[in-house]
């Protein structure tokens, strides 16, 4: 039995308040609706709710983010461009998510974040393109196929050592070394510096894990160019490799005070 | 994607001053746990600084990162919100809520303050939370639970309540559910009021059903009442409105619930009829997925949507790939705080396996499990293993649980069961931070009693951000807890001949004769008998031998002869590199052991795995924790890693051998007590990384449900439950038989003119026997009365009888072979010795007292005190006892003597109930006028008992283990307090750590602690003492609900109060006049393992502790005070902080490692060892710094113990004594506190023993004299463990070390002892021999432990004995070496 559309819920709330609430289903249709399984058609009176989201194109929950939705189902590297070409990292980095959830499709758009599998949805060219735009302008320092390389051929696969190493992740002063997230946006480093790390931008967030980031790392759209430069490192596949204790070196960072956010 | 995390939440500019102040905090937080020690002098340093930063508590968030104060320039009413609650997840949705309100709201501005039930631990924090409710319109709570807290909360909103306009709590605490007002709406009856509302909360609270019953009103009242005319049922309607836009949880559900309320209740705004929108409803439960274009009821539908995704590929949409299936928590989906929910499906989407998550809104998820995971056609579950994400036991949330019911759901489901657990209290830094790992409370919540339903795998898969509260994957626990559950799914679709089982076996102490140990079990004979019935189901086990001799020779390569090759059998050889590059954390072993391969398991070049595989099955010896031998690293290190040969050893297991599940062989290994946090692991704890993604099945010995619970947290094992070997009774033998029998003939002949001889014949046997330590004997020519001499004899014969009927077990287990039913016989007479009167059982004994007109515990006290005739008639009950008990199970048992088809017979026995055996029995003794009602109810119980004793379930528990099927849970303990234990071959688990000590233990305690101040008092000139210095064990604990525990409450005189679910988490002084006597002062030294488990209640002793110092009383009243001061004054300190008596080890870390010193011999003098203990157990836990973890305080502890005058332990069940185990010597600190008193006074040392229906409290020496007797000496034991073969002659070796142990640590060892071991053992050819060939490395240990014991000076004996003993040991060296001579 098919009920309300949950991740759809979230995103809309601003619709929905602009509805005047006598348009709003009445009280006893919020029941759980007893009707019994017979139809897979969305019959149920409890999927009014669904039906207005359905509507709507917004597929940012936040905000905070910059991008407008009204435009944001069109795919254009223009903005991307200017940002980077302006070494506007902290835009260019913003406009880059979203510019993936729009070429992950219609319902990444809805969701607001891509989900690891519609990666494959995003064409070799497009994802090369903006991976092209990121190296031309950070002198090949920044960009996927950067963050690519240091993943297979330096950490063996591993991501909380790709973290170290691109700097989203942050040495503790505990007895063991562990490390925690950075938190989003103030511990990253938005300018392209000597002692900025190599592959730190763009931002993929591991709110949700390292599936999002591990498909885009592993799409076709890299493979060209670098299969004469396959690691000897990356010998176990799925590495193992599971401690945090792995000392490299400490971020350059790491003498900032920083908010003990993980995110980013 | 980001934007989620750039939340809409900014921090509002009006309060500079706090704006820095988390993120100070949080810097500050990092030292707070010591950091990296290179030097252990550096130690002290760093405590001064944990001491002196931060709140000590366990977080250190604050309410301002959730507090918006709107600018309001258009001068709107303001409506002031504050909100306390459990759940993190509704701060970011209210936090929106609100923002989004302010932004377009023109009728009112809203601010806002929220608390994080936890944080109101923090006094400041707390009177900011006072503070803010004076001028609030509104307060919120929900899901407060933690009584400490919840009656904080009481107590500030109370003093409120008339003012707020409307005070809304949401499933908590009765007393904070009470406070509830809206309008006319008042819930403060609750409890008393016989409204048919509130008749509801009543009825249902005892179950989770409290909170699903509310739910069910909120579905269905507000549509009755909404048409009810009265401003009541109005106002009602709305309270139930409220609780459907709190459930419903999502920014634009508590918006409309904030316009609402405030709207209806806040005056300012009556007038203004503020619009709101019905609240939107979600499912309760069903069936959710981030893609799924909606929510579903039932798996078929959500199953054929699946196989329509376009971004799945095939192997996922493949229908035989694995299904796991998932349980969340509605109230994450519902305010849009699921990121670590879609982490945990995309990882196993990733890796290949469907998942269903299934999601519920009230606190039972047992309903939701069975319907959308078992196939309603079928009755099959559909998925391969389940994984809660939700932390909570599966019904009943934080609230009251009930196991039984979700036992029976996870049954139906047959699938393993994973219960991983968020963050909570902590954000993810503070957790990281910790020592402890997760927060104490949660442990209790989300760890223990998620155990009791069977669920297993504690991984904290998901932080905490402390700006937004939401939760986030940890990607590598995620990625941990994704492939242990598919590897756990995998093992029902593997077939049986393809599955690889390593079988680990352990060497503890490391030495070869040492292979294979594990308490109470024949390891070899049991594995062998696993790998037969394995074969038999289907394995392949290829080339496995003949006969478990065969077995053991294998392994150990001792085939051709059988005393030379030194070697184990060497399984694989590891070259560095490809160590280096199966195991990712070699490096971070460098620190403490060098780059590889070092020294261990090693041969210089390459590390050696030790073992022997057949066909699909590996036998593996467990490395040992490598610094055994090593007096500096015993001494010095806090804690220390595995070496690279132990690293290398689950290396190959997980990656080269490839193993399905590992099966780890018996009471127990090394890898659960690595470093790491205690519970709740990261990435960078030992136990985690060693275990890796192998499946974890670990046989467990019944009566160690603490240390199994250990192995279940720290290395995610399922533990299955083995028998102890049959207890018998120990009997008599050589003199004390002797003794017996002229005792007998006395009674019958002391009215003759034989009498005086008699008795002067068995004192000059009894003094043979050493019995002159335990009765005063008279001098020999002694003229003696006939009444002195009837009490004389009185009192040897007690004592006989007192070793006559002591259980022990004799012999060892064997998997798979349960007892015989005539050696149930002494088990089930001692279940029958205790009253049950929560079950309205009579013990036997009580039973047989009363037909002679006698109360038993008169008897009991007449025989200890040596009253001849009540010892003769105690002697007669125990007989007659025996008797009916034997009678009765030679009635269940066919001609082979097993007990056969138990519920058969008693059916027939009780069904016509004339022929009743015991009965029959009884008849022809003093007793035959028995109650038979009585005797018919106790044998009932017995009667079931016995089928649960017989029954064999550890062999079939395995089997399903490694089918991927579901182990049912049960306790562990004593079989005999709880035969629930039975029958074994459960997954052990503890208790809720909340629920002791209960009321029963608190009476059971007062006694012994009386007798034991009783005791002092005598043998120390009538003064009471001033310090009792005792040992908290963590199965002790669990066996007696807190016994122990309860001991040192009443010590201090205070009482242990409960809470409305029985929870202990206060307690409250003991007036001086009723408690009739001073109070007295206590060091109290917790065993590692009680730390772990029982970290709350360490808490709640050190908040009595303190309250107590605290009193005003006079000093010669209250010792604990008396001593405080003194110390207060001497260290410069607070008396609060002087008085610190709760001491451990430090985090991470177990036992004072003097055992370990004494089993390698690793010992220079008894100083090295009282260093080793103080270097080791001074860690103190603060129930002011609770957060901190255990903090060294080696000085207030050597200070506290100089004034102590007795030593005091418990014995916790009959089986286990003083010499079976090293851990009791291991924390004895008898002589520790002689050296360190200032008249360097020797303390009495006392040992409780409360495992038989007669309680007593002996001096540590009488406890060791009677278990040489009882054991090491006692020829039924010895010859018991003889027949045992190889490991028999490791236990006789081990109880001799173990009494060398107690010989350093307390001196209470009597050369007697020795001397009549060494008679037994050495003296006698034959014995020699037979010991020499069946385990000659573990022979050689023996003598060399006899040797010892002369040069250490704990043993004088003649030159010829000591002769014979370095011969021996030559010879036996020279065998093992392989030179023959």
């Amino acid at each position: 039995m098919a009920s309300n559309s949950l991740q759809s819920l979230h995103h809309h709330h601003s619709l929905l308040k602009l509805l005047p609430s006598d348009t709003s289903p009445p009280f006893s249709l919020f029941l759980k609706p007893t009707t019994s399984a017979s139809t897979a058609t969305n019959t149920s009176l409890s999927l009014s709710i669904s039906s207005t989201a359905s509507t709507s194109t917004a597929y940012s929950i936040s905000p905070a983010t910059s991008t407008t939705p009204s435009t944001s189902k069109t795919f254009s590297l223009d903005l991307l461009q200017q940002h980077l070409s302006n070494q506007n990292f902290r835009e260019a980095d913003e406009e880059t998510r979203r510019l993936l959830i729009v070429l992950a499709g219609e319902a990444a758009q809805k969701r607001g974040y891509v989900f690891f599998s519609e990666v494959q949805f995003i064409s070799e060219q497009d994802l090369r393109d903006i991976d092209g735009l990121w190296r031309k302008h950070s002198n090949n320092k920044f960009g996927y196929s950067v963050q690519r390389r240091i993943w297979r051929q330096k950490v063996g696969k591993d991501f909380t050592k790709l973290f170290i190493k691109i700097g989203w992740m942050k040495k503790l002063d505990t007895e063991v070394e562990q490390h925690n997230y950075r938190s989003f946006p103030s511990e990253f480093i938005w300018e392209l510096d000597d002692d900025t790390p190599e592959g730190h931008l763009p931002l993929t967030n591991a709110l949700r894990g390292t599936q999002l980031l591990s498909t885009i790392l592993s799409h076709p759209a890299f493979e060209v160019e670098e299969e004469a430069e396959e690691d000897e490192v990356g010998g176990d596949e799925k590495g193992g490799l599971k401690g945090l204790r792995d000392s490299s070196n400490p971020s350059p960072l790491s003498n900032r005070v920083f908010k003990t956010d993980y995110s980013f | 994607m980001a934007s989620l995390v750039s939340s809409p939440f900014t921090l509002q500019s009006t309060k500079p001053d706090q704006l820095s102040s988390p993120s100070q905090k949080h810097y500050f937080l990092h030292s707070f746990v010591p950091r990296k020690i290179k030097q252990t002098s550096s130690r002290s340093s760093l405590k001064v600084k944990c001491a002196a930063i931060g709140n000590g508590l366990f977080t250190q968030t604050t309410q301002e990162v959730r507090r918006i104060v709107p600018e309001n320039n258009q001068n709107l009413p303001t409506v002031k919100i504050v909100y306390v609650v459990l759940e993190a997840q509704y701060q970011s949705s209210l936090t929106a809520a609100v923002q989004a309100l302010n932004k377009s709201s023109k009728d009112a501005s809203y601010e806002v303050v929220g608390y994080l039930v936890e944080e109101l631990r923090d006094e400041s924090t707390y009177k900011t939370f006072c503070k803010d409710l004076e001028d609030a319109n509104i307060f919120i709570g929900s899901l407060i639970f933690v009584e400490e807290l919840a009656l904080k909360v009481k107590t500030a909103v109370e003093k409120e309540r008339d003012r707020l306009d409307a005070v809304l709590v949401f499933p908590s605490m009765p007393e904070v559910m009470r406070l509830n007002k809206l309008g006319s709406f008042s819930m403060s009856q609750l409890g008393q009021s016989k409204s048919p509302f509130f008749q509801l909360f009543k009825r249902k609270k005892q179950g989770a059903g409290f909170a699903d019953s509310m739910l069910k009103l909120v579905r269905t009242l507000p549509k009755v009442l909404k048409y009810l005319p009265s401003d009541k049922a109005q106002d009602a309607r709305l309270y139930i409105l409220s609780l459907q836009f709190w459930l419903g949880g999502s920014p634009d559900n508590l918006q409309n619930f904030l316009k609402m309320v405030s709207g209806s209740y806040v005056p300012a705004l009556k007038g203004k009829k503020i619009a709101y929108s019905d609240p939107v409803l979600f499912l309760d439960s069903g069936i959710w997925h981030p893609l799924a274009p909606c929510m579903y009821e039932d798996a078929k539908e959500y199953l054929n949507w699946y196989g329509t995704r376009r971004d799945a590929n095939e192997k996922l949409k493949d229908p035989n790939a694995p299904v796991i299936g998932l349980v969340l928590q509605r109230s994450h989906i519902v305010t849009g705080d699921e990121s670590h929910y879609v982490a945990v499906i995309m990882e196993m989407e990733a890796r290949g396996a469907k998942v269903i998550p299934i999601f519920a809104g009230g606190l039972d998820f047992s309903g939701p499990v069975e319907r959308y995971l078992i196939d309603p056609v079928t009755k099959k579950a559909m998925v391969n293993s389940v994984v809660s994400l939700t932390g909570f036991a599966l019904v009943g949330g934080p609230a009251r649980q009930d196991h039984p019911r979700a036992i029976e759901a996870l049954s139906k489901l047959d699938v393993p069961y994973i219960v991983a657990l968020p963050l909570v209290f902590q954000t993810t830094e503070e957790w990281l931070n910790s020592t402890l790992g997760v927060h104490p409370i949660q442990v209790a919540l989300q760890v223990a009693l998620p155990e009791l339903d069977g669920g297993m795998e504690p991984i904290v898969f998901a932080g905490r951000d402390p700006r937004t509260g939401k939760s986030h994957a940890l990607h590598k626990r995620v990625e941990q807890l994704c492939t242990r559950a598919i590897r756990w799914g995998e093992l029902k679709r593997k077939s049986k001949t393809a599955r690889k089982l390593a079988i680990t076996v352990f060497s503890f102490p490391p030495d070869k004769g040492n292979v294979g140990t594990a308490a109470y079990l024949n390891v070899f004979s049991s594995i062998f008998s696993v790998l037969k019935e394995l074969k038999r189901d289907g394995y392949n086990v290829e080339g496995l031998p003949e006969t478990s001799e065969a077995l053991i020779e294998d392994i150990l390569h001792d085939k051709e002869a059988q005393f030379s090759s030194p070697n184990l059998n060497i399984a694989y050889k590891m070259g560095v590199r490809e160590y280096q590059s199966l195991t990712s954390y070699a490096t971070a072993l460098e620190e403490n052991w060098g780059k590889p391969p070092g020294n261990l398991n090693s041969d210089g070049e390459n590390l050696l795995v030790y073992g022997k595989q057949y066909g699909n099955v590996f036998i593996g010896v467990q490395p040992t924790f490598g610094y055994e031998g090593d007096p500096m690293r015993l001494l010095f290190s806090k804690s220390a890693s595995p070496h690279h040969g132990f690293a290398a050893y689950y290396s190959f297991v997980e990656k080269i051998f490839k193993a399905d599940a590992v099966l780890h062989f018996g009471t127990h290994g090394s890898l659960e007590f690595m470093p790491g946090k205690q519970v709740g692991m990261s990435d960078a704890c030992f136990p985690d990384s060693l275990i890796g993604n192998i499946p974890n099945v670990y046989y467990y010995a019944a009566n160690n449900p603490s240390e199994a619970t250990i192995a279940k947290r720290r290395s995610y094992a399922n533990t299955i439950s083995y028998l102890t070997p049959p207890a018998e009774n120990a009997g008599l033998y050589k003199g004390l038989k002797q003794v017996s029998e002229l005792i007998s003939s006395y009674q019958s002949l002391k009215d003759t003119g034989r009498g005086p001889q008699i008795v002067s014949s068995i004192i000059s046997t009894a003094r043979q026997c050493n019995l002159d330590k335990d009765v005063e004997l008279p001098e020999e020519g002694q003229e003696i009365s006939a009444k002195e001499r009837d009490l004389v004899v009185g009192k040897i014969y007690s004592k006989i009888m007192e070793i006559e009927s002591r259980l022990l077990p004799c012999g060892l287990h064997v998997i798979g072979e349960p007892p015989s039913a005539m050696e149930a016989v002494a088990t089930l007479v001692n279940i029958a010795a205790l009253d049950r009167p929560e079950d309205e059982i009579s013990s036997l004994p009580s039973i047989l007292a009363e037909t002679v007109g006698r109360n038993i515990e008169d008897v009991y006290r007449e025989s200890d005190r040596g009253i001849l005739k009540d010892v003769e008639l105690l002697r007669q009950i125990t007989d007659a006892s025996r008797g009916a008990v034997s009678a009765f199970v030679q009635k269940t048992t066919n001609n082979k003597g097993q007990v056969v088809d138990v519920a058969d017979k008693l059916s027939s026995i009780l069904g016509f109930g004339i022929n009743e055996p015991w009965i029959d029995y009884l008849s022809s003794t003093k007793f035959y006028q028995a109650d038979r009602d009585k005797l018919r109810t106790v044998f009932r119980f017995l009667g079931e008992c016995l089928k649960l004793i017989v029954a064999d379930n550890e062999l079939g528990s395995l089997k399903q283990a490694l089918d991927g099927k579901y182990v049912e849970p049960g306790p562990g303990g004593d079989p005999i307090r709880n035969p629930k234990v039975l029958p074994t071959g459960k997954n052990i688990h503890a208790l809720d750590p909340q629920s002791i000590p209960t009321t029963a233990a608190m009476q059971s305690a007062k006694v012994v602690v009386d007798r034991l101040i009783e005791r002092q008092k005598a043998d120390n000139g009538g003064k009471y003492p001033e310090t009792v210095a005792l040992v908290l064990w963590g199965t002790d604990n669990i066996k007696t609900y807190g016994e122990s525990l309860a001991q040192v409450l009443w010590m201090i005189g205070v009482m242990p109060v409960a809470d409305t679910f029985g929870r202990v988490n206060r307690v409250e002084l003991v007036s001086l006049e009723e408690l009739g006597r001073p109070r007295i002062d206590v060091v109290v030294n917790c065993s590692g393992v009680f730390r772990d488990l029982f970290i709350n209640q360490m808490n709640l002793l050190d908040r009595a502790v303190k309250m107590v110092a605290e009193l005003d009383e006079p000093a010669d009243q209250n010792f604990v005070r008396k001593h405080a001061l003194e110390q207060a004054e001497a260290l410069g300190v607070g008396i609060r902080e002087a008085a610190t008596r709760i001491f451990s080890n430090a985090s991470g870390s177990y036992s004072s490692n003097i055992n370990l010193a004494v089993e390698n011999s690793s010992w220079n003098d008894e100083k090295q060892l009282q260093d080793m203990y103080l270097s080791r157990k001074s860690f103190a836990f603060d129930c002011d710094a609770p957060g901190a973890g255990m903090a060294e305080k080696r000085k207030v502890f050597e200070m506290a113990l100089s004034t102590a005058e007795a030593t005091f332990q418990n014995l916790d069940s009959s089986e286990i004594s003083l010499t079976d185990v090293s851990h009791y010597f291991d924390s004895d600190p008898t002589n520790l506190v002689q050296n360190l008193r200032k008249d360097k006074k020797k303390p009495n040392a006392y040992v409780a023993d409360t495992t038989t229906a007669n309680a007593q409290v002996r001096t540590l020496s009488e406890t060791v004299r009677l278990d040489a007797r009882t054991k090491l000496l006692n020829p039924k034991w010895y010859e018991g463990m003889m027949s045992s073969g190889y490991e028999g002659v490791r236990e006789i070796e081990k109880r001799l070390t173990n009494t060398v142990g107690w010989s350093a640590t307390s001196g209470q060892v009597d050369n007697w002892v020795y001397e009549e071991a060494n008679s037994t053992f050495i003296q006698d050819e034959e014995m020699m021999n037979r010991l020499m060939s069946t385990n000659p490395n573990s022979f050689r240990k023996l003598v060399q432990t006899f040797l010892e014991a002369n040069g250490r000076g704990y043993w004088e004996t003649s030159q010829e004995n000591i002769e014979k003993l370095r011969q021996m040991y030559s010879e036996v060296e020279d065998k093992i070496e392989g030179i023959d001579r």
